[in-house]
């Protein structure tokens, strides 16, 4: 018995993390079957979803939406990666670069950039291009904004200790502001994946033909509440597992964090 | 004798944002011997770090001169390397790469760099530990890694910006020892900045005893003790004339600061 009070000490977190989530679904349907009267218009059940998902996954329907928005998503997100760092690499350590760009930034960073998805598609049209551009827009900000603090926060003394052995400004950027930023490229990163999703959907609920948030979209107007909801928990499970990703990506890639916490 | 290190008339005012400037050298003439292990002294604030950052080639002075062995100073150079205070480590980097640092900006091939840093490594006892971080190292190892990384690519002039006072007092009592025998094996010219005393009249040839703000030398006390020096010496009455000497120096420093915080 202490063995058993042992092994549910150290997996407590899992333990009732899941059987929240279990309770959750069960008091869901449970709630529907028996007492408050079911009406397939306004809402739905899991047994329900859960039928929906077999047919959507076996149809083979489920996996193509999920190609098509992704598709959108690597591309806009790598682009915000690889303008979003450097960007903010230099707008960190030039101060003139701070001062000129940092108006532009801020507004746009602060005002709600899926109000220009009508516009992307006008431009841009209706697939992947638009799209790829709306999560682009997304994502981008946090780069640059999280790789700015990064490098604001990066020690003047390691700064020193490279120039002090000749280093030139290059040195400065490989050997120490781009390491010392990479936690927080990370903790950007995670920012990032949720505002892109968010540009992935909204592009799509406004101008698509495919895609999860085109599926979504339809469904919602076609009342088919079951297959709706298996979209939705699709986009919360990918959230989930990108954004879990991210933080064991930051734990490997930042080792001396992770043993100051520890301390 | 000719001098091999040599400043003269260093004047260098601080000019900080918003804030009145602060003249940190004023006159600071001063000039050390090959191989010779000099140490300077003085008040909190009087710029003897400052002079150390100077040197390095860190901070560019007002005006005045510096040489060394009849070349001018104008930036940091390979013939010059610091042991700094707070150690300057780069986290991300393991012991063996943290030393390796400034062959690598030398831009030596990686197989010597890594037997250069090896060699270095076993020098100053960490050769176990070739493969930890800086984070998973006590102060008294991480101040070794960063004396090997200042050696290791061999400078002439060893310059030591209050290295030890990090350290709790017997892991400094182990280190000046083992500073001694480094010192006394690579024969390096060693500049080293600290507020002790005993530290300074332990491990000196000279000691230079500095004035309060704006700093420039008030006396320069010869250490007639034999070598190699031992932990017994620090408690003969020979041991503490030359304390005492130090300190006859410095008091009136000391005095005329606590005078200007009243007034």
């Amino acid at each position: 018995m202490v063995k058993l009070n042992e092994v549910y000490q150290s997996y407590q977190r899992f333990v009732l993390g899941t059987a929240s989530v279990i309770g959750f679904i069960l008091l869901w349907q449970l709630l529907l079957t028996y007492i408050i009267p079911f009406n397939s218009f306004f809402i739905t059940k899991p047994s329900l979803i859960a039928v929906a998902a077999k047919d959507l996954v076996s149809s083979g329907k489920l996996w193509h939406d999920l190609a098509v928005s992704s598709k959108a998503f690597v591309w806009g997100f790598t682009a915000a990666v690889l303008i979003g760092i450097p960007f903010g690499l230099v707008m960190g350590w030039r101060r003139r670069v701070e001062y000129a760009l940092d108006p532009f930034l801020t507004a746009l960073y602060a005002s709600p950039l899926v109000a220009l998805a009508p516009l992307l598609i006008v431009v841009f049209g209706v697939g992947l291009t638009g799209k790829a551009v709306l999560v682009f827009l997304l994502a981008v900000f946090p780069f640059i904004f999280n790789v700015f603090a990064g490098v604001k926060s990066t020690e003047l003394l390691l700064i020193n200790v490279v120039r002090s052995f000749g280093g030139k400004e290059k040195d400065l950027y490989f050997k120490v502001i781009l390491p010392s930023t990479l936690p927080y490229i990370v903790a950007g990163a995670r920012i990032a994946i949720g505002r892109g999703i968010v540009g992935i959907i909204v592009g799509e609920f406004y101008a698509a033909s495919e895609g999860i948030g085109y599926s979504i979209a339809l469904y919602g107007d076609t009342y088919r509440l079951p297959e709706m909801f298996v979209g939705i928990m699709l986009l919360m499970i990918l959230a989930v597992l990108l954004t879990s990703g991210m933080r064991k990506l930051e734990l490997t890639l930042a080792p001396w964090k992770v043993g100051q916490e520890g301390r | 004798m000719i001098s091999y290190v040599r400043a003269e008339n260093i004047k260098l005012t601080f000019r900080p944002k918003n804030r009145d400037p602060v003249t940190a050298l004023d006159g600071f003439t001063f000039e050390a011997w090959r191989g010779e292990f000099l140490s300077l002294v003085g008040p909190s604030g009087c710029g003897k770090s400052t002079f150390l950052n100077v040197l390095l080639g860190l901070i560019k002075p007002d005006s005045g001169m510096l040489e060394l062995d009849g070349q001018k100073i104008t930036g940091p150079g390979l013939e010059r390397a610091m042991v700094f205070q707070e150690f300057g480590l780069l986290p991300w980097r393991t012991v063996l790469a943290n030393v390796e640092l400034g062959l690598e900006l030398k831009g030596i091939p990686a197989s010597a760099r890594r037997e250069r840093s090896s060699e270095l490594i076993n020098l100053v006892g960490l050769t176990k530990f070739e493969n930890h971080y800086p984070h998973e190292l006590s102060g008294g190892m991480k101040q070794r890694v960063g004396l090997a990384r200042a050696l290791a690519t061999d400078p002439d002039v060893l310059l030591m910006d209050e290295p030890f006072a990090a350290l709790d007092a017997q892991t400094r009592d182990i280190m000046q020892m083992e500073l001694l025998q480094i010192w006394d094996r690579t024969k390096k010219t060693v500049l080293f900045v600290t507020h002790s005393i005993e530290e300074a009249a332990y491990l000196s040839d000279r000691v230079i005893v500095m004035t309060a703000r704006p700093g420039k030398t008030k006396s320069v006390i010869k250490i007639d003790l034999p070598r190699p020096r031992d932990y017994e010496m620090r408690l003969t009455s020979k041991f503490n004339g030359i304390k005492l000497k130090i300190w006859n120096a410095l008091k009136e420093e000391l005095v005329y600061r606590e005078n200007l915080r009243e007034s």
